[in-house]
């Protein structure tokens, strides 16, 4: 919509003639787009109402008024902007509106602290404020409902008078949508999202704003507008701390220049790593962060003194582990940043706040040992602490008395904490199964909390690096475009189910609107395109002699598959066991050196090497005893030449190449396939392998071997004679190998000089074709309805397990299974069914409950004692079972992935709990975090609540008065302790 | 005789006595020995069993609290009642009817053992459109909804002190015009996934109310244009917006031949409630096709001679497919 010059900036209360100058300089562009339903005609008179619903007592910014206008003329919009931006204006318009119209506004969020400080915040404002989250429920009837997204999702199943009257529903944070388990929570809310109201999505920046307009404008059928900003309110700088260097170089200055120089120079200022691999033991990649070299102070000691002394506090410090969090925190210990006055008042809060606790729940380590932390200016925030701690950081670090804050990636979403400085002591992050790069968008969102609008001129980035990076990763990360905003959608047993159980529900309509449908068909012409492009390259590759070239090459592939099969069946466990005796030469393929280019010669590249020992590979499950030795399979060592490299992980890749190539002697396994010959010459081997010379020494043995046979040839054991190989396909195999061995001969084709490149060129060709297929294959299955098979696949599950019937209505179990949505809801009716309950003692059944809502894995957990040990057994079994009937009915599903999802770890420690012991006392019971805990324990009352229910549906009183009791059992002290913003 | 107030030929008799026990000999096989009554002593294996609806459990033993049938899931027991007043379940389609407007709400009588609540806030409003909380909502109320209007409405749930509230979901729902009510025991209507349809060959609409309230009546179409609606069916009634401003642009009445037929439909209904058998789509069609083949009036439906065919009908009709299982 054009650029708009930012006049002035009162979001905070400081005199805004300060910022003018620099504003001055920097236009303030927003962009606004309106995505319309089709067959929509545009209402052309834009009445504008008398009087604002609300006055703000700053100016807005030009993407707030542009909202704002849309919100005038009662139309849904999504805006995208940076946290800081001050998207919040825009949903507290929209509030306003609605309750000056008498109507109702839901807001929600993904997180439920989040949803806390919200309501405290619009309480504020309006006092006509509700807040529902799975915790907590204050003010159902009120006109401004602040909730969960999934507490509004399972409203709208339900079916609340809030989904006829509420006019206006604000998505925050709808980029969660991405979200790989919760994501699918906010396409099911917006789908099936009264038609008649509109909406406000607010959103971090992601660039397909105008995709996710497009989709809410198809299914609700209104006009989406979407207002997209990349501005923020003060300017970043990007700096890099070399590891064990004591410089900070600007990369990327306020203007959003990438500095190559300064860059470079940063690079040349890292220390190299010293300590080589013994760093990155544990796969901790911070020992020098966390140690520092002895005598020395650690980097991030020293960084956080530079910054106290450049007066760039406050800081957030980001890393990504809650471990690690503390460790660096600890580091801090000989600093004091704060003034005797600023130590009497936070003790003052910390104490008011800690007010609620019981005496031994103050006396708590993490309690106590916190306080002296805090009073030096330091904190700590993750998903560890206790909740209540967590809220005193919060409200500390607002007040500022909190100058160096120590923070997991958690920090970064929701309410407005900002800082001057944000550091990232990490350049990598473990996601699960390995450390890769901050992606461009974490590191969008993390730094938006540097800089504090009205206060400081710019905020400070702050990237510490421990390893050589490429400019162009560092450039990507630091100025690449926010992550796309993707559909994270899958079915669920309970979604289907409660979209079954209602009249109108059609599991197949919610997966026609939803947003991975929309995408997928979106991405149609795109493939479509890539076709193409292939189909013309393909096109374009024009081969002499084309016909009798590629007879020639599907020769070569069945030769070659022929040549496989029969070594197959020669090294077969059972017929070449018994010659792998250590000392035997062996010939094995070397490791080609490029995957991608397959040879076409009829010589193999291979070496010899001298067998050390062979070894049957221990499969996963256990019945692999069982099987008989020649099924199993083997792994042979041999000892050979091989070049060794070591790549950045630390993973040695070893590389097989031939003897009189450069390379070190090393014993390597292999399987059984890789051989290609056994010779019948055995080798005395030493015993003693480890020093390099006697392996040398070894391999030189090999190799005059090799020479003295150089002429015959080495004798190679026969598989017939020598290896008794006494089967059919083989005979028949070889035949056919010679067959086709005096077929090569006649063509005449082979002998041109320029076989290989041509074969090559006809081999890229075969594969573009085989790409094309593929694409067109993807092209089917976007065009058919995504998820079509799993959905049938799911229903059969349910039919088998008696939750529906053939004709898709909800039998007592599937109502059953609706009710729970908190967690595995199929495993969970199981048991109930199964009468588990019924026998167990109240304690006991909320100990089992416990393996549903625990899914950290530790390590060093205690096993549960013997009762609980034969609990957690009976719901393995349970879950196998289900997992089976899954699997049978065609739903992908691993079934002992599945088993051990529900984790014993924290039996004992829910037991004691729901046996009235102290929160301390049970936390000496698990090596896990307070707050980790604490969350579990509530999430167990979530879903012992949702038992209720489906006990009161089946009816049995005594089970229903069971849970109830459960529920009143764990819900006390500390661990449902209320927030500090209600 | 099942009790019916009919007074057949001899011949008749017989042939209705033929089918009936054929009937019986075909559903004895299914659930043998498992009817209890008020008292009975349940057989429960283990200890381990989930108590369900219509059971106590009384010192060891599990003892039936109504007269029906035992149903296990698992190891859930619970007794399904036979002949018994309507038991709401959240998630029914109910037919009711209007008998009280009340501050924000509407009184409905649905044939339970309590009458059930309808709240303003629970209803959509016509058109519709979003609800403003205004009080001029609730002096409008009586536009939405009288005393004796026949409503048609889903079981939202059961509030703390016991009533039992209702909602409308969707713009299907709600206030049901030109047609016939009939009420037969709720037992015999069967819950199944779908209880509003849409008889296109006769225009008529027919909603099975799990209650055994039972709505015949015209087609009513849908005005507004809502493409690719979720929550509207293709065939939702708009029965609000067509009360509200029907009374004015639409004075049509409803022809004739769909009146034979809305009462050849009930009648068919009528005479499967006399006999006691279950009340479902098919078979409620058959009969309606079977009474026009045989070219019998709407009137004739409710003689003996058309009941003994009906069940004989029926007879057959379950034979053929108990056969074919």
């Amino acid at each position: 919509m054009g650029s708009f010059k930012r006049k002035s900036q009162e979001f905070d209360n400081t005199p805004p003639s300060k910022q003018l100058k620099q504003n001055d300089l920097l236009g303030v562009a927003c962009v606004h787009d309106v995505s319309y339903p089709k067959r929509y005609v545009p209402s052309t008179s834009t009445f504008t109402l008398p009087k604002p619903a609300k006055e703000f007592p700053f100016t807005l910014d030009p993407f707030q008024s542009e909202a704002i206008n849309c919100l005038n003329n009662g139309e849904s919009v999504m805006v995208s902007a940076h946290t800081s931006a001050g998207k919040t204006v825009v949903a507290l318009y929209a509030i306003a509106m609605s309750l000056k119209n008498n109507q109702r506004v839901v807001y929600t969020s993904p997180i439920k602290a989040l949803s806390n400080q919200k309501y405290r915040e619009f309480k504020e404002e309006f006092s006509d404020v509700g807040l529902m989250t799975g915790d907590v429920t204050i003010d159902p009837n009120a006109s401004c409902l602040v909730m969960t997204t999934e507490i509004w999702r399972s409203m709208q199943y339900k079916g609340s008078e809030v989904t006829r009257e509420v006019a206006w529903v604000i998505f925050d944070e709808v980029h969660y949508m991405r979200d790989r388990e919760r994501g699918v929570v906010w396409e099911e809310s917006i789908v099936m999202a009264p038609k008649n109201s509109r909406f406000v999505f607010l959103s971090a920046t992601v660039p397909n704003a105008k995709e996710f307009a497009d989709w809410v404008a198809k299914v609700h059928q209104q006009p989406c507008h979407i207002v997209y900003t990349d501005y923020r309110p003060t300017p970043l700088q990007h700096y890099i701390f070399p590891s064990g260097g004591d410089g900070l170089y600007m990369v990327v200055d306020d203007k959003g220049k990438f500095r190559e120089d300064s860059f470079q120079k940063a690079l040349n200022a890292l220390v190299p790593a010293n300590e080589g691999d013994k760093k990155r033991e544990n796969g901790k990649w911070q020992k020098g962060l966390i140690v520092g070299k002895s005598g020395e102070d650690s980097d991030i000691f020293k960084m956080v003194k530079m910054i106290i002394q450049r007066q760039y506090d406050p800081v957030i410090c980001f890393s990504f582990s809650k471990r690690e969090c503390e460790l660096l925190a600890m580091q801090m210990a000989k600093m004091d940043l704060n003034n005797d006055d600023e130590k009497v008042n936070i003790e003052t809060i910390f104490w008011s706040a800690m007010d609620m606790l019981s005496d031994d729940d103050k006396k708590l380590p993490q309690v106590s040992n916190m306080l002296p932390l805090l009073k030096r200016g330091i904190g700590v925030h993750h998903s560890g602490l206790l909740p209540i701690l967590k809220e005193v950081i919060e409200i500390l670090f607002q007040e500022g008395f909190i100058k160096c804050l120590f923070a997991t990636e958690t920090f970064s979403i929701g309410l407005n904490m900002p800082a001057k400085t944000v550091v990232f002591t990490n350049v990598r992050k473990f996601d699960g199964d390995k450390f890769r790069w901050i992606s461009s968008g974490e590191y969008i969102q993390m730094s938006g909390r540097a800089g504090r609008r009205g206060i400081d001129e710019r905020g400070i980035c702050i990237l510490m690096v421990d390893e050589k990076l490429e400019p162009s990763t560092a450039k990507f990360m630091l100025k690449g475009s926010a992550d796309a905003l993707n559909s994270a959608f899958h079915l669920s047993y309970n979604m289907l189910l409660n979209q079954i159980r209602s009249e109108d529900g059609h599991p197949e309509n919610l997966l026609r609107n939803s947003f991975y449908q929309f995408q997928a068909d979106h991405a149609l012409p795109d493939l479509e395109k890539q076709a193409k492009i292939l189909e013309e390259e393909r096109n374009s590759i024009v081969i002499e002699e084309e016909d009798s070239l590629e007879r020639y090459y599907n020769l070569l592939e069945q030769y070659k598959s022929l040549k496989r099969d029969v070594r197959d069946i020669v090294f077969s466990p059972k017929y070449c066991l018994p010659f792998l005796q250590p000392g035997r030469l062996v010939c094995i393929e070397c490791t080609k050196v490029d995957v991608d280019v397959p040879t076409f010669s009829i010589e193999d590249d291979v070496t010899w090497g001298v067998i050390v020992n062979f070894e049957r590979v221990k499969g996963l499950s256990e019945d692999d005893a069982n099987k008989k030795p020649e099924d199993a399979n083997y792994t042979i060592d041999v000892l050979t030449r091989c070049i060794v490299q070591k790549d950045e992980v630390g993973r040695k890749a070893i590389k097989i190449v031939r003897l009189k190539d450069a390379g070190e002697p090393a014993v390597v396994s292999l399987p059984l396939s890789q051989i290609h010959s056994l010779s019948s010459v055995r080798l005395v081997i030493p015993k003693d392998r480890l020093p390099s010379e006697v392996r040398e020494n070894t391999l030189v043995k090999i190799s005059e071997v090799l020479n003295r046979f150089a002429k015959q040839g080495m004798p190679i054991l026969l598989p017939e004679d020598d290896m008794k190989v006494q089967s059919s396909s083989y005979r028949k195999a070889s035949n056919r190998i010679e067959a086709l061995e005096s077929l090569f001969e006649e063509y005449e084709i082979a002998k041109s000089p320029f076989i290989k490149e041509k074969l090559k060129v006809l081999h890229k060709k075969k594969e573009l074709t085989s790409k094309i297929k593929s694409i067109k294959r993807a092209m089917r299955t976007s065009t058919a309805l995504a998820f079509k098979d799993e959905l049938k696949a799911r229903k059969r599950a349910l039919r088998r397990l008696g939750c529906i019937t053939r004709d898709d209505f909800v039998e007592t179990k599937g109502k059953v299974a609706c009710e729970i949505s908190s967690a595995d809801e199929l495993t969970l009716t199981e048991l109930m069914f199964n009468g588990t309950f019924t026998e167990l003692k109240v304690e006991e059944m909320v100990s089992l409950l416990s393996c549903f809502v625990w899914q950290e894995k530790l390590q060093d957990a205690r096993k549960p004692r013997e009762e609980l040990e034969l609990l957690f057994a009976q719901l393995q079994d349970t879950a196998r079972k289900v997992a089976k009937v899954q699997l049978e009915s065609k739903v992908q599903i691993d079934v002992e992935n599945f088993v051990s999802s529900f984790r014993p770890d924290i039996m004992e420690a829910v037991y004691a709990w729901a046996k009235g012991s102290k929160f301390y006392e049970i936390m000496e019971m698990t090596p896990v975090f307070e707050g980790s805990l604490i969350r579990a324990i509530r999430r167990l009352e979530e879903v012992l609540q949702q038992l209720i229910q489906a006990a009161k549906s089946i009816g049995d009183i005594v089970l229903e008065a069971k849970f109830e009791e459960a529920v009143a059992k764990i819900k006390r002290d500390i661990v449902f302790a209320a927030s500090l913003y209600l | 005789m099942r009790g019916i107030q009919l007074s057949f030929s001899n011949t008749q008799k017989l042939r209705l006595e033929k089918a009936l026990a054929q009937l019986e000999s075909i559903s004895s096989k299914v659930n043998s020995n498992a009817t209890v009554i008020v008292a009975d002593t349940i057989p429960v294996d283990e200890d381990a069993a989930l108590k369900g609806h219509g059971t106590l459990e009384m010192g060891k033993n599990v003892i039936a609290t109504v007269c029906g049938v035992v149903e296990r899931v698992n190891k859930l027991v619970y007794v399904r009642s036979l002949r018994a007043r309507y038991k709401p379940e959240i998630g029914d389609i109910i037919v009711g009817r209007v008998i009280e407007v009340a501050p924000k709400r509407w009184r409905l009588e649905i044939n339970f053992s309590q009458d059930a609540v309808l709240m303003l806030s629970s209803m959509n409003l016509p058109d519709g459109i979003q609800r403003r909380r205004t009080a001029v909502d609730e002096l409008n109320m009586r536009s939405i909804f009288v005393e004796s209007d026949v409503i048609c409405a889903e079981v939202r749930g059961f509030q703390h002190d016991g009533s039992l509230h209702l909602q409308a979901r969707s713009q299907k729902y709600g206030k049901l015009e030109r047609g016939k009510l009939l009420k037969i025991p709720p037992y015999l209507v069967k819950r199944r996934k779908q209880h509003f349809h849409h008889l296109d060959q006769y225009g008529v609409d027919l909603i099975f109310g799990c209650n055994g309230f039972i709505w015949v009546g015209e087609h009513v179409d849908v005005k507004d244009a809502m493409v690719e609606d979720q929550v509207n069916k293709p065939d939702p009634q708009n029965t609000n917006s067509a009360s509200l401003l029907g009374s004015s642009e639409e004075p049509t009445y409803t022809p004739l031949e769909t009146r034979q037929y809305i009462c050849r439909i009930a009648n068919a209904i009528a005479v499967f409630s006399a006999l006691s058998f279950m009340v479902n789509l098919e078979a409620v069609m058959e009969t309606v096709t079977l009474s026009l083949s045989l070219n019998l009036g709407v009137h004739e439906m409710l003689e003996a001679e058309f009941h003994v065919q009906v069940a004989e009908q029926e007879a057959e009709r379950r034979g053929t497919s108990s056969r074919r299982k």
